[in-house]
């Protein structure tokens, strides 16, 4: 029998390697690509022509563009206009590869820390160079809570220095975490499927029980997958909106 | 705002499930995401996919999508506005249109009390014509009447002085003159009207 975790295995389909480092392309890299192609393909195609009344494709290529822009205005403003593009890929990435990896078979990008906290970490890194860049050393004015007590200074300051660095670990765990539970509860289930089909008896009819649930919850990680991507960017975006505007 | 997605995110109930996967990946030499060794490989293609996503994204997608619905909003909007162009220009041509019937209205209401005006005066005039005609007539009537009456009269008084001298020299043996006879009957007939 298989472990639950044995799906997050990372293979590597073609060996590479560049300074020593170990840079094989792996099923993982593969679906980075499906993800990325599919995602971009996609919306260029739907795009395809452009015509001012939409088709179907078309709707649902704007309606994207739209949810992204939506939430990067909402959140940022007009000034958060020139980091669209970064934002809608971001969204775009973390979607295709959450749904792509609910196909049986294949495999889920963000299901890897090193991947999710890359992508927080860069997000965090460049979201802080923006308001050092904008507002110089006002920028650490960010760190003390406008109208606190004098006395209390120093330890909100603290808190919220601690608060703004583990931004980046809050934001790669929640997605990480999501994934890698929802794929593992699936493989589970579905373990769990094939030892009762296998025990014999009454367990044979009672393996539709976790078949049923696997159904039901792969509703929720189709949910799931949707609710992450839209999670991460929208943090992303408030991110973006306190370096920006600061408080 | 924050906190709620945090909590919609659902990271608290799924981190019990979380750690049973993580102590059952250790029976099996622990979680394949915790291995280093396949981290540079996923960076470098993290990179390199997302790159050229970001490429394909900025300069294809986006911008057709963006101009699609820029071309959208200002087809909308130029089409509102010639819709408002063409209702103001229709309320224009009411507005005139209905100046020029009221002003067609208010001629024609000169114009008929004019011509009652001319047709009462041709009335009038033509009245008095035929009156004085009618009076005219009326006179020479009554003249010719009073005439023949006189005539009449005076015959009567020729008839009635003959008759009376007739009757005179018939029953009486007195020979009277007609001038005589003639101003009894005038007198007769004086006392008699």
């Amino acid at each position: 029998m298989h472990s639950p975790v044995e799906q997050f295995t990372i293979k590597a389909l073609y060996a590479l390697s560049l300074f020593g480092y170990d840079i094989s392309f792996t099923n993982s890299s593969l679906f980075m690509v499906f993800a990325v192609l599919l995602s971009s393909g996609l919306l260029f195609f739907a795009m395809r022509p452009a015509s001012i009344i939409p088709g179907r494709l078309q709707c649902i290529a704007e309606m994207m563009y739209e949810f992204v822009a939506n939430i990067l205005d909402s959140n940022v403003g007009k000034e958060g206009k020139p980091y669209f593009p970064f934002v809608f890929t971001l969204f775009l990435f973390i979607l295709f590869s959450n749904l792509l990896g609910l196909i049986p078979y294949s495999y889920t990008v963000t299901s890897q820390i090193i991947v999710t906290f890359a992508m927080a970490f860069t997000i965090f890194i460049g979201v802080t160079l923006i308001g050092l860049f904008k507002h110089g050393l006002h920028f650490f004015s960010f760190f003390v809570p406008p109208g606190a007590s004098k006395p209390l200074i120093p330890l909100l300051v603290l808190i919220e220095v601690i608060s703004y660095l583990i931004r980046p670990v809050s934001l790669s765990v929640r997605l990480f975490a999501n994934m890698l539970a929802g794929h593992t509860m699936l493989k589970v289930f579905a373990g769990l499927a094939v030892m009762m089909s296998g025990a014999g008896g009454i367990m044979v009819a009672g393996s539709a029980l976790p078949l049923i649930a696997i159904i039901g919850l792969t509703g929720l990680e189709l949910l799931v997958a949707l609710l992450q991507a839209y999670v991460f960017t929208i943090l992303t975006c408030m991110y973006l909106n306190d370096a920006l505007h600061l408080h | 705002m924050v906190k709620r997605i945090w909590f919609y995110s659902g990271i608290t109930p799924l981190s019990l499930i979380t750690q049973g996967a993580l102590a059952a990946g250790d029976s099996s030499g622990g979680l394949p995401q915790l291995d280093i060794t396949t981290w540079p490989s996923q960076l470098f293609w993290l990179v390199v996919t997302f790159v050229i996503g970001y490429i394909l994204i900025s300069s294809l997608v986006a911008p057709s999508i963006s101009s699609v619905l820029e071309n959208r909003s200002t087809k909308i909007s130029d089409d509102l506005e010639t819709a408002k162009k063409a209702q103001d220009n229709a309320k224009e041509v009411y507005t005139s249109y209905e100046k020029s019937l009221s002003e067609a209205r208010s001629q024609a209401a000169i114009a008929a009390a004019k011509a009652i005006e001319e047709a009462k005066a041709e009335t009038a005039s033509r009245d008095a014509a035929i009156n004085k005609k009618l009076a005219t007539s009326a006179k020479k009537a009554e003249a010719r009447l009073s005439e023949m009456r006189d005539e009449a009269l005076s015959s009567l008084e020729d008839l009635a002085t003959e008759t009376s001298q007739k009757i005179i020299a018939e029953l009486t043996p007195v020979k009277v003159t007609k001038a005589v006879v003639k101003k009894y009957v005038a007198a007769h007939a004086k006392l008699q009207s």
